[in-house]
């Protein structure tokens, strides 16, 4: 039995463009450093919120403590392949004309996903480096790009096991491939939405994930779930509404609209909701609710992480009486 | 200019934005606009198939293009009725196509076997994207279409779609692939290394790093599709015409998040760079907020949280009853209230910063699923200023 979700060290949040991966990641890695775990959020290959989420500022290459026990790396691939190089060529010249060279340039553009093997290494790199003997990490929280791009950074080390068919590459790349199998460590969690595309998308991740690529799989995360029900019998004596004096009727109108949109929204989230849980079956599901903000800020952050915790707990609650339900 | 007008006035429509906004659902409705009005109309995607089929109520969209049937929808009366196609990039199968048009028939297999060939046509950043404009040229010169609307792929940054031609025009520079040409490199670097003893040190760490026959399939990769990259700078530029030519225009599809608008403001300012200008915006999914026009103690023109006990009495006495259902209505609105508020101060902080006269257009976040074209035809009126007429 691998150890229960949260206590796994390497967590990837992969998911379609515009789901709140980002929010999401955010609010896990401050839930496990909340839990005293010394924790770092990577974010990969771009510069976007999750720093900012988190409170931070000018965070690059070298993790940042932007809260106690957490801490944040952007990782860019360039700057992993040149750090990576830095370690087999020592010498800093010799170095620094490698990089200024057009052959290497077309190297890096060319070589089969040397940029995201690289890229998958340095959080290797991180998930795997010690400090006096002890692991310098106790959880590893990385914001993945979005699903088609996330699959390609996952599917590198093992494509470049094939493609390099000896050398350093391959067997850094053999070393990655294990970790990120190793269910004692990895967990891959999916974020989506209660809504059509996301849903059906989610579980054709899921088969590639689990059937292409033998990746652990963690929580499906259900973002901005709307859950408000206003009953046909409200609505109607709101729309009885009409003998209001006429400056009212106007906010009575809007009043109704609202009501009848989050039902709309609730409805949406239902039915896919039933469809995920069905195309899932008995793995871990997550919801959080829709924040309702005028500005997605730091707060907002917070709140998810307290209602990670409660769905994480109430999910480890149900499948912990569905086991003795369902054990001999 | 309205977008309605935009539509009208030119042939070639790129949708672009970032992933997760509906830019398939704008660009559909678009080209269906563009059929009911009267135009050949051809929408292109290169997103999984799924997507723009489920919007344009099919069951599934293969390679190929794929007639769409109007039935059920009027065209504007006295115009006639044009039709739409749907066609979906397969672009793997695109440069295989390349492959079979340029590459001598003997050395077909050996490329497409080449694991750097694979990358290159899968995974090279720009591949997709410039495949989708190789066939956007394709279309063009073919005369079929009076409109043709290309719904730009999912990248995390749609500017990677911009840059594709250069991008691609870089990689496959002429002046660089002879020197992969050169015999020594396929003889496993050993006369370079020989040269210098510099280049001969770092060829050996690559070497090492990679294995041997790495190198020796970009350089195999290279020879075999000469002739075609001969003629490369000529379809890049090409390409380049048919992006910046007057008969086109980009339409950038935000939502109005804060992360998305920041994308949209910097992808506007790239387009302008690129010499690719940006001739309209589509904000989909956007929040209408509510403003009171005085009466009742509702004065102000906003209405905020701090109003939330006004509003409740305002619907417990119009409703009757209980007054919890009042609360919870009243405080659903002022949610919906708050989002509404948040968004329209962003978007107007927007809008300073695109170029003048660029129209602006807002599309409701309606609560429903977007899956045929019924629905992709009620989204006209918020893009056009009004619907089709009606059957």
């Amino acid at each position: 039995m691998p150890p229960s979700l949260l206590q796994r060290r390497l967590h990837f949040i992969v998911g379609k463009g515009g789901v709140g991966k980002t929010t999401v990641a955010a609010a896990l890695a401050l839930l496990l450093a909340r839990r005293g775990r010394r924790t770092l959020a990577i974010e990969m290959d771009a510069v976007g919120r999750l720093p900012t989420l988190l409170g931070g500022r000018g965070v690059g290459y070298v993790p940042t403590e932007v809260a106690p026990g957490l801490h944040v790396l952007s990782i860019d691939g360039r700057a992993a392949l040149e750090e990576y190089l830095g370690l087999i060529i020592p010498v800093k010249r010799l170095l620094s004309t490698v990089f200024s060279s057009k052959l290497y340039q077309y190297f890096v553009a060319a070589a089969p996903g040397l940029k995201e093997l690289m890229t998958v290494g340095k959080i290797w790199y991180e998930a795997t480096r010690e400090e006096a003997g002890d692991l310098r990490w106790d959880a590893i929280v990385v914001d993945a790009p979005a699903t088609g791009h996330s699959l390609q950074y996952l599917r590198m080390p093992q494509a470049a096991r094939e493609a390099f068919g000896a050398g350093l590459v391959q067997r850094e790349a053999t070393k990655i491939t294990g970790l990120l199998r190793d269910r004692r460590t990895t967990a891959i969690h999916l974020v989506t939405l209660a809504e059509e595309m996301p849903v059906t998308e989610t579980l054709e991740t899921r088969t590639q994930l689990v059937e292409t690529l033998g990746l652990p799989l963690g929580f499906v995360i259900v973002n901005r779930v709307h859950r408000r029900r206003f009953s046909p019998g409200v609505l109607e004596r709101l729309h009885a509404t009409a003998t209001a004096p006429a400056a009212e009727r106007a906010l009575l109108a809007c009043v109704t609209e609202r009501a009848t949109e989050e039902n709309g929204w609730a409805s949406i989230n239902e039915t896919y909701l039933g469809r995920l849980r069905a195309g899932i079956g008995d793995a871990p599901l997550v919801e959080l609710p829709f924040l309702f903000v005028e500005e997605f800020d730091r707060s907002c952050v917070e709140q998810l992480a307290r209602q990670l915790e409660a769905g994480v707990a109430a999910e480890a609650g149900s499948a912990a009486r569905g086991s003795e339900r369902g054990g001999p | 200019m309205t977008l309605r007008e935009l539509i009208d006035r030119h042939r070639v429509v790129i949708a672009a934005g970032s992933g997760g906004v509906g830019k398939t659902t704008v660009a559909a409705s678009v080209a269906l606009w563009g059929a009911l009005g009267g135009r050949r109309t051809v929408v292109i995607t290169i997103d999984p198939a799924r997507r723009l089929a489920d919007s344009l109520g099919l069951e599934i969209l293969g390679a190929g293009e794929r007639a769409i049937t109007l039935d059920g929808l009027a065209a504007t009366p006295g115009s006639p009725r044009g039709s739409l196609v749907a066609l979906m990039l397969d672009q793997k199968g695109a440069w295989d196509a390349l492959v079979e048009r340029h590459a001598p028939a003997e050395a077909r297999p050996r490329i497409l076997a080449n694991p750097f060939y694979q990358h290159l046509s899968q995974s090279f950043a720009g591949s997709h994207e410039y495949m989708a404009i190789e066939q956007l040229c394709v279309l063009v010169e073919s005369g079929r279409y009076d409109l043709i609307v290309v719904d730009t792929p999912p990248t995390r940054h749609a500017l990677d779609f911009l840059e594709a031609p250069r991008r691609i025009g870089d990689f496959l520079d002429r002046k660089i692939i002879r020197w992969f040409l050169r015999p020594y490199f396929s003889a496993g670097w050993s006369a370079l290394r020989a040269m210098n003893r510099t280049a001969g040190f770092l060829l050996r760490r690559l070497e090492q790093a990679t294995g041997v026959s790495a190198l020796a399939e970009i350089s195999d990769f290279f020879s075999s599709m000469s002739e075609l990259f001969e003629n490369f700078q000529g379809r890049v530029d090409r390409a380049h015409e048919v992006l910046r030519g007057k008969e086109t225009a980009f339409v950038l599809v935000s939502g109005p998040e804060e992360q998305v608008l920041g994308d949209a403001e910097y992808l506007s300012t790239k387009m302008a760079e690129l010499r690719m200008p940006l001739k309209g915006v589509v904000l989909n999914r956007v929040h209408r907020e509510f403003r009171p026009r005085g009466g009742r103690g509702l004065g102000g023109d906003v209405l905020g949280p701090e109003d939330a006990e006004q509003v409740a009495q305002v619907v417990a006495r119009a409703m009757g009853g209980s007054g919890r259902d009042a609360r919870e209505l009243a405080e659903n609105f002022l949610d919906y209230q708050a989002l509404a508020r948040g968004e329209s101060l962003r978007i107007e902080q927007f809008r300073v910063g695109l170029p003048r006269g660029v129209p602006v257009v807002q599309v409701p976040n309606f609560a429903r699923d977007i899956h045929d074209l019924a629905t992709l035809a009620a989204m006209h009126p918020y893009l056009f200023g009004s619907g089709r007429a009606a059957a």
